[in-house]
């Protein structure tokens, strides 16, 4: 059958989707088909399966798990800019960090951020310029942030701190005066204070050895990087996190991510303006 | 209108719970495990929910323990739907804190009636 | 402003001293073994961590699994062993499928689930137990498991499959691994489940998608 003329039925649409759900968490509902079928149709074409039985079949029982990773790569449209899903960072300042700052035993004590994976920073320093604009608290509370990632070219970039038009699209005006210098046509470099603010790492998650050092933290943001990871890395992931955080902190997912695939250690926590995960208090 | 959350890791068990629920008239939500269930319903209220035993993740007691520790869900009627059938079984859903048992495959006409009695029920109390 | 400037290393300072059983440094074997029978859970749960370096702790793991009473403690235990794997481990979490607890129950289903080389020799005999409930068991470890006998497995269950609930649950997973050669042993299943309603709702399901899949050819 000539690749043109493929397509998907509703019952095929249906079956991938009940698949995908179970294994990710994401459903698609019906306005999302068109987004779907294209995307199972690229990769039909990719791997030269001319039906979707055929396609299934072969992602379902690949043993390595590769297809279906990048199945996912491309159903889940990951970007990275200044400030991407601001309403986690409103969550962040506006309850999380005053819930955390409540608990008596973290009194006069300094709180402790990491973002991982860093990418090229975008995450690490939307999380230090939410802090110094939106946070009154942070006058007087000390604030650590790490931002780890397992390619150290991005980290490399993550210190250099240039970035687009493109990146800094979500950024104000007055906050781009205040932070950035123009550095040539559509670039800016964040000025040297908040670059000197975050700690930079290279970490594995799957290595213990690495990740014994990540403890002490109240807040880890790990957005749309588990969905990326097989079973036994996932459930690995989530006891590292568990380990790196203080009793009372919180984790962060990314937007179509949820701890329902991967762990019941961490408690549902309902904020006003987003979910997020904590580690008991006991 | 009064909602219903319905947990199983099962799709076609999920399709007629939902199928025999639709009927009576009320609208449904599904989870497939009992970490889920909670996210779903911290999100939106819930005026019932049906649970399996087991499940990945999260299983249907260790669900209901929770639903029963947190302030804003702990009066939700739970139906517990399983396929164990053993005393102890039973006994074990009631101690953490399940409202009403029934045993699979579901059988159309007790879970509708019951159901109905549980919702009608509590129309007054809303 | 109170941001802090970056610290040479990861740990905070005021802490880096402290955590004597949970280190940056990883513990020799013996006191990890020790440390699996602390009174603290968090002692318990870091030398479970921890074991996941050692292949001959796969025996002491599932000793303390099975007086483990403590979630994350339980947790941590069937990560390692996870990460482990191998035939001991197979074999350890095959014999806690009718453990009373069903959380471990349920996680060691999950973890099977991820070794299909090794669970694959002991499909058949779970899926000939005497006990149901393993019965269904097997079926959801087959739901995941990256096997391609899977399907054949599946079928094999339809024809011979007595029990309602564990005839359902293998109808359940047809709905997403049914294919059109799998429809007359489907079609011939109809009298068996006609009175059993979940059954038969299932089974029509199963039915119509692999139809709905296979006409569009």
């Amino acid at each position: 059958m000539p690749a043109s003329v493929l397509q998907i039925t509703d019952a095929e649409f249906a079956r991938f989707r009940d698949y995908f759900y179970r294994r990710t968490g994401i459903y698609f509902e019906d306005s999302k088909r068109y987004f779907v079928d294209k995307r199972l149709l690229e990769r039909m074409r990719h791997t030269e399966y001319y039906s979707f039985r055929s396609y299934f079949t072969f992602m379902r029982f690949q043993a390595s798990g590769q297809e279906f990773q990048q199945l996912v790569n491309c159903m889940t449209v990951n970007e990275t800019y200044f400030m991407r899903e601001r309403y986690q960072f409103e969550c962040l300042v506006e309850e999380t960090l005053n819930e955390i700052v409540q608990y008596p035993q973290n009194k006069a004590r300094t709180l402790r951020i990491w973002s991982i994976p860093s990418s090229t920073g975008e995450e690490p320093y939307s999380i230090a310029l939410s802090l110094l604009e939106y946070w009154p608290l942070i006058e007087q509370v000390d604030v650590e942030i790490v931002a780890s990632d397992i390619d150290t070219h991005v980290l490399d970039r993550c210190r250099r701190g240039l970035y687009s038009d493109r990146s800094l699209m979500h950024i104000s005006q007055d906050i781009r005066d205040r932070y950035f210098l123009p550095k040539g046509a559509n670039q800016w470099q964040l000025c040297q204070d908040i670059r000197d603010s975050v700690l930079f790492t290279q970490v594995n998650l799957a290595d213990l050895a690495q990740t014994r050092e990540y403890r002490h933290f109240d807040i880890i943001f790990c957005r749309n990087l588990l969905i990326y990871f097989d079973e036994p890395a996932r459930r690995r992931a989530a006891e590292v996190f568990y380990d790196a955080l203080n009793p009372g902190g919180f984790i962060f997912l990314g937007h179509s991510e949820s701890m329902s695939r991967i762990s019941s250690l961490f408690k549902v926590r309902k904020f006003n303006k987003a979910l997020a995960y904590q580690k008991p208090l006991d | 209108m009064k909602q219903v959350l319905i947990v199983d890791d099962a799709v076609t068990v999920r399709l007629y719970h939902r199928h025999l629920i639709t009927e009576l008239g009320y609208p449904t939500s599904e989870a497939e495990n009992g970490v889920e269930a909670l996210e779903k319903a911290m999100q939106a209220s819930f005026a019932l929910m049906l649970v399996d035993v087991n499940m990945p993740k999260m299983d249907g007691y260790r669900f209901i323990e929770e639903v029963r520790k947190n302030p804003d869900l702990q009066s939700i009627p739970i139906i517990m739907i399983s396929t164990e059938s053993e005393a102890k079984d039973i006994q074990k859903a009631y101690s953490v804190g399940a409202n009403f048992y029934l045993i699979k495959p579901t059988d159309p006409k007790r879970l509708q009636d019951l159901v109905t009695l549980i919702l009608g029920q509590s129309k007054q109390e809303i | 402003m109170a941001l802090k400037r970056v610290q040479t290393h990861v740990q905070p300072t005021s802490v880096a001293t402290a955590d004597a059983a949970q280190g940056d440094q990883a513990p020799d074997w013996q006191t990890l073994i020790a440390h699996l029978q602390d009174p603290q859970a968090h002692t318990r749960r870091w030398a479970a961590r921890e074991l996941a370096n050692f292949v001959h702790s796969v025996p002491h793991l599932f000793t303390q699994l099975d007086r483990e009473t403590d979630l994350k403690v339980q947790e941590a235990i069937f990560c390692s062993l996870q990460s482990l794997g191998g035939p001991q481990v197979v074999e350890g979490l095959i014999a806690r499928l009718n453990s009373d607890d069903a959380g471990i129950r349920n996680t060691v289903i999950e973890i099977l689930q991820t070794l299909p080389e090794e669970v694959a020799p002991h499909i058949q005999d779970l899926l000939a137990h005497t006990n149901p409930d393993i019965r269904i068991f097997a079926i959801d470890i087959l739901q995941l498991l990256a096997h391609p006998c899977a399907p054949e497995w599946l079928l094999h269950v339809l024809a011979q499959e007595q029990h309602p609930n564990v005839l359902g649950t293998a109808i359940d997973r047809l709905l997403e691994l049914g294919t059109p050669e799998m429809l007359p042993q489907l079609n011939a299943l109809q009298a068996r489940v006609a009175q059993t309603p979940y059954l038969k709702f299932a089974l029509d399901a199963a039915i119509q998608r692999i139809e709905d899949t296979s006409n569009a050819g």
